[in-house]
């Protein structure tokens, strides 16, 4: 049972939004704020709780600066953010694998 | 455990794909593939008057001087100086872009590997056509005054010569930027270019005007040219600057 690839996976990094953040701030190194909220069509609040739960676990770094008169927000992924990320995505990768392999199975012996 | 394991399968293929979706995204936010091209293009415009007016100087020696002839061998100073001040502050022009354009956007840019690669090359261009000045690959006549007739060229020396030419440079670090953006469009785009380029550098023009160098500017000035206006059309971030 605690081979199971589902036992494996992060519940904080699982979640479908937070997994959305981290995949963007992966892909882009730094992320502002603004682009984040648009691209996953959040409200600045949900956004914000989210952020927080990132950062309190230690996978993304907030900065908070300006850009001209505007301020700005920007997330990064940290070390342990890159290495959840990969672990995330091998799991899933390794959970669908699974599933197949035994529908495969039980198709073929009825 | 059966039934539990298939909505375990699809949302984990709905997360694998939303990740998808979600890199695509970025990474078609980050693009600009169409700048680089309107660079490149207008340094090789603007080298054309380099080329016919700017005058040899014999930094390095290579000129020979009879009654009223004069033999030189060897790449123009001039056109090399200009072409590694050019590439540079092309690449220079290039970054600053790219940072703007990501600070605008809110989303990161992964161009340094390409600067980087993009100002190495340049470099290694003007070290290796120095080189060649001295450490010639092609046979040089006895007497610099003779006509050299038709000269058997070797793959390996087009190659070494080809490299040290600025629009193959320009050429390679295109492939790069296509790898930094995972581009296959522009990847495709610069092996035509690479292509287009390496056929033009392995004829040899003989001809008495000084303009014969025009279709070796010209020409890939014209494909980066067509390739900045047809990236800057297509291009599907449009949406993505509108938000």
């Amino acid at each position: 049972m605690t081979d199971h690839p589902a036992n494996g996976l992060d519940e904080i990094v699982h979640q479908r939004v937070r997994l959305g953040i981290m995949t963007i701030a992966h892909q882009a190194r730094q992320v502002e704020f603004a682009f984040l909220r648009t691209t996953l069509q959040l409200t600045a609040g949900n956004l914000g709780q989210h952020l927080a739960v990132l950062e309190k676990a230690g996978l993304i770094r907030i900065e908070k600066g300006y850009e001209g008169k505007r301020t700005c927000t920007w997330v990064t992924l940290t070390a342990a953010g890159q290495a959840a990320l990969r672990a995330e995505i091998a799991q899933l990768k390794q959970l669908i694998q699974q599933v197949e392999e035994g529908a495969a199975a039980t198709a073929a012996d009825p | 455990m059966a039934n539990e394991s298939v909505p375990q399968s699809s949302t984990a293929r709905e997360l694998l794909a939303t990740v998808r979706d979600l890199t695509h995204q970025v990474r078609v936010a980050q693009r600009g593939t169409w700048f680089p091209l309107l660079v490149f293009a207008t340094i090789t415009l603007l080298a054309i008057p380099v080329y016919r007016y700017g005058p040899y100087v014999d930094l390095f020696g290579t000129c020979r001087s009879r009654a009223d002839q004069m033999v030189c061998s060897g790449e123009n100073p001039t056109q090399l100086g200009y072409w590694t001040v050019a590439l540079v502050l092309a690449y220079a022009a290039i970054a600053g872009f790219y940072v703007k354009r990501s600070r605008r956007r809110g989303v990161g840019t992964p161009i340094r590997p390409y600067i980087v690669v993009g100002v190495a090359l340049a470099i290694l261009m003007t070290a290796v056509s120095i080189l060649l000045v001295f450490h010639p690959l092609l046979p040089v006549p006895a007497d610099p005054f003779a006509d050299p007739g038709e000269l058997e060229v070797g793959p390996a020396v087009l190659l070494v010569n080809w490299l040290a030419s600025p629009m193959a440079v320009i050429g390679l670090a295109l492939l790069v930027l296509a790898w930094v953006e995972r581009h296959g469009a522009l990847l495709a785009y610069s092996l035509g270019y690479l292509a287009t380029v390496a056929t033009l550098d392995g004829r040899v023009i003989h001809a008495t005007s000084r303009w014969f160098f025009l279709p070796h500017l010209l020409v890939p000035a014209a494909v980066l040219l067509l390739g900045a206006a047809a990236f800057a059309a297509l291009r599907p971030d449009r949406q993505v600057q509108g938000r």
